[in-house]
């Protein structure tokens, strides 16, 4: 069976013009980046700013042209495509933006809003656009007699739920969410998982979710990659990674996040120092600087992306010794 | 014994041409020396508020109604502008959210932290800029000669807020508000932050009010908790209380609706929204969107009682135990 997306070494640096200060540089954002996704199946994508989680999504999407490297959708490289082979496919691929605040036009109504995909495809006139729109809007849980408002009547989590209608107006197979709850309250945060899992069985979704949070993450993912400076470092099914991370990059993130409950305080050390500039990664192992099992070898050797087990894979040359004498149990 | 700093019945509205916004109505808070108390509630519950209101710092159109708020026995309201200055920076002080829009873009940050130990402590500039250089190093700054040479712009945002913490601690206050420190920041930068408060509290013996919408940095690094729910108080108790037994049905909602690591399904949820405007005092606020709800609720806002000891709890289906 192929996969409903192949992803192939994929790579994108954008330079920074010369300023009045200093020379033009060239920042890597995504540096080789390999993966596959089943139909159905939920991908989360974690890591910290400037990793290039965002970049990466928008690569998936064909939305920038990638350096080098391909993305195969139904085995077809929507990298190579121009913009106009490109058109008839954009059906299948959408979008879920991290702010729901300011990725919808203020000046149009829901109805427009919606309408807009539509439109744009050349699917359903009159009446029967009106009345898809509307089941939309009864699908994200949106009460359809708002359909004349505009997004500043709605609250954050109701236009969320707009802009998930809108990624779902044609039928799509791929929906890339960036951040799709991280600008949410608590209360309004878990209605939109909810909201995303309920639409993802009625519709056979692929998802890719890009987020910082790993509980939210690991919620609603089958498989979880684990970015550091532009590389996949680790990827496994969700649960086996929570529970055993093999990369001492996601063993320290794990660490990192708090744990509501006070009986559960880890007392795993934190990771010293921040992300180095993508600008000038380090040698070797990006991750070496702050690596507490960093040996002499990292510094100068990059380790590959190599599988351990069947489903697991991880870029460490230790990684057999995450986990044994490492911060957490 | 007489809390350090004491909170009563503060009522902040706020006037705005489209009507009467009940920000804060009405909240009692105490905070004592190396404790923390941290203040959790989503977005619009008046969290933030509270911490302006602490300094007096509300924004136009909003005021101060009613209340007291209690620093060593001395009513912070009733001070004249001037002397509100000297207690602003001082003997409070605050680590705001944003680190990049609260830093001045324009001066060099050890003139920046330099402002409150000319303005307060009398300082003059070599010793001033001795003691940034100090205080650099205890947030954990390396190099900090050079840092205090740098413009914000050219520090990342751990190093910013790192900066932020700075600044608020040169005048050795005795009240630290940090309103969402670490929101903006990555989990492992969160980490590094949380635990360096987590020890100058320690140190310093400051009390902390702690503002988050993250119950994972309540249980990790408060003390005790206070829950906002539009404009109102609606449980308090120890954090471990709080956590092992919360007695509100909003808390519960919380607390159920967060996702947590290995469990999977369906994720419990709180219908409905926050309502706009605060409450109308005649009814208790969580109504609407509470399972529990019974028609007293309607009728009336329940009191904040205590129904264990050191618990207090704001709900008619709560009895007194």
């Amino acid at each position: 069976m192929t996969a409903l997306l192949q992803v192939e070494n994929l790579k994108k640096s954008f330079s920074i013009p010369a300023g009045p200060w200093q020379k033009a540089q060239t920042l890597q954002a995504v540096r080789g980046v390999s993966f596959e996704l089943q139909e159905g199946e939920t991908l989360g994508i974690v890591g910290e700013s400037g990793c290039g989680k965002s970049t990466l999504g928008k690569l998936l999407l064909a939305l920038l042209e990638a350096d080098e490297g391909r993305v195969l959708f139904e085995g077809r490289d929507l990298q190579q495509m121009s913009s106009r082979q490109l058109r008839p496919l954009r059906r299948n691929l959408q979008m879920v933006f991290q702010d729901p605040y300011s990725s919808l036009n203020p000046r149009m109504s829901v109805g427009q809003i919606l309408s807009e995909p539509f439109r744009i495809h050349g699917m359903k006139q009159g009446k029967e656009r009106r009345k898809a729109v509307e089941h939309l809007m009864e699908t994200v849980g949106l009460p359809v007699d708002y359909i004349d408002r505009y997004p500043h009547e709605f609250s954050g989590g109701q236009r969320q739920r707009i802009g998930i209608a809108r990624a779902l107006a044609v039928r799509p197979r791929l929906i890339v969410a960036d951040e799709p709850v991280s600008a949410l309250d608590l209360s309004i945060q878990a209605q939109v998982i909810n909201l995303l899992q309920d639409i993802q069985q009625d519709y056979n979704l692929t998802y890719v979710v890009i987020a910082h949070d790993l509980a939210v993450v690991e919620h609603i993912s089958d498989r979880i990659a684990v970015m550091y400076l532009g590389k996949i470092v680790e990827s496994a099914p969700a649960s086996e990674l929570i529970r055993r991370p093999k990369h001492p990059y996601s063993e320290a993130l794990l660490a990192a996040v708090p744990t509501p409950d006070p009986k559960q305080q880890r007392s795993a050390p934190s990771l010293k120092g921040e992300v180095p500039s993508p600008i000038h990664p380090p040698s070797g192992c990006p991750f070496h600087p702050r690596c507490s099992y960093a040996q002499p070898r990292c510094t100068t050797e990059v380790p590959q992306l190599n599988p351990i087990g069947s489903k697991r894979s991880v870029a460490c040359h230790y990684h057999d010794r995450v986990g044994t004498t490492g911060a957490t149990s | 014994m007489q809390p350090l700093l004491q909170i009563e019945n503060l009522h902040t509205y706020f006037f705005t041409s489209s009507g009467l916004v009940k920000a804060i109505n009405g909240i009692d808070l105490s905070l004592e020396a190396g404790k923390t108390l941290a203040l959790v509630g989503e977005s619009g519950c008046g969290k933030s508020m509270t911490a302006l209101s602490l300094l007096r710092l509300v924004p136009s159109p909003g005021r101060i109604t009613d209340g007291r708020i209690l620093l060593k026995g001395q009513d912070l309201l009733k001070l004249p502008p001037e002397e509100m200055r000297r207690v602003r920076g001082n003997r409070i002080s605050m680590v705001f959210q944003e680190p990049m829009t609260s830093l001045n873009p324009v001066l060099r940050v050890g003139e920046q932290i330099c402002e409150g130990l000319f303005l307060h402590q009398g300082m003059d500039k070599k010793q001033a800029l001795e003691e940034a250089c100090n205080l650099l190093e205890q947030v954990g700054i390396p190099s900090p000669e050079k840092r205090l040479r740098d413009y914000p712009h050219q520090l990342s945002g751990g190093m910013r807020q790192r900066v932020m913490i700075a600044m608020a601690l040169a005048c050795n206050p005795e009240v630290l508000v940090a309103d969402e420190p670490t929101t903006a920041l990555d989990v492992t930068i969160q980490a590094q932050i949380m635990e360096l408060l987590a020890g100058l509290k320690t140190k310093r013996q400051m009390a902390t009010l702690l503002i988050t919408h993250d119950l994972g940095i309540v249980a990790g690094f408060a003390d005790e908790v206070a829950v906002m729910y539009a404009g109102h108080i609606v449980e308090k108790a120890t954090v471990s209380d709080l956590f092992e037994n919360p007695e509100h049905p909003y808390t519960q909602g919380l607390m159920n609706c967060l996702p947590r690591f290995g469990q999977k399904g369906r994720l419990q949820t709180i219908e409905g929204q926050v309502p706009v405007g605060g409450g109308s005092g005649l009814q208790c606020n969580y109504t609407g969107r509470c399972p529990e709800s019974i028609d007293r609720c309607c009728e009336a806002l329940p009191p904040l009682e205590e129904i264990r000891p050191g618990h207090w709890v704001r709900c008619w289906r709560r009895p007194i135990t």
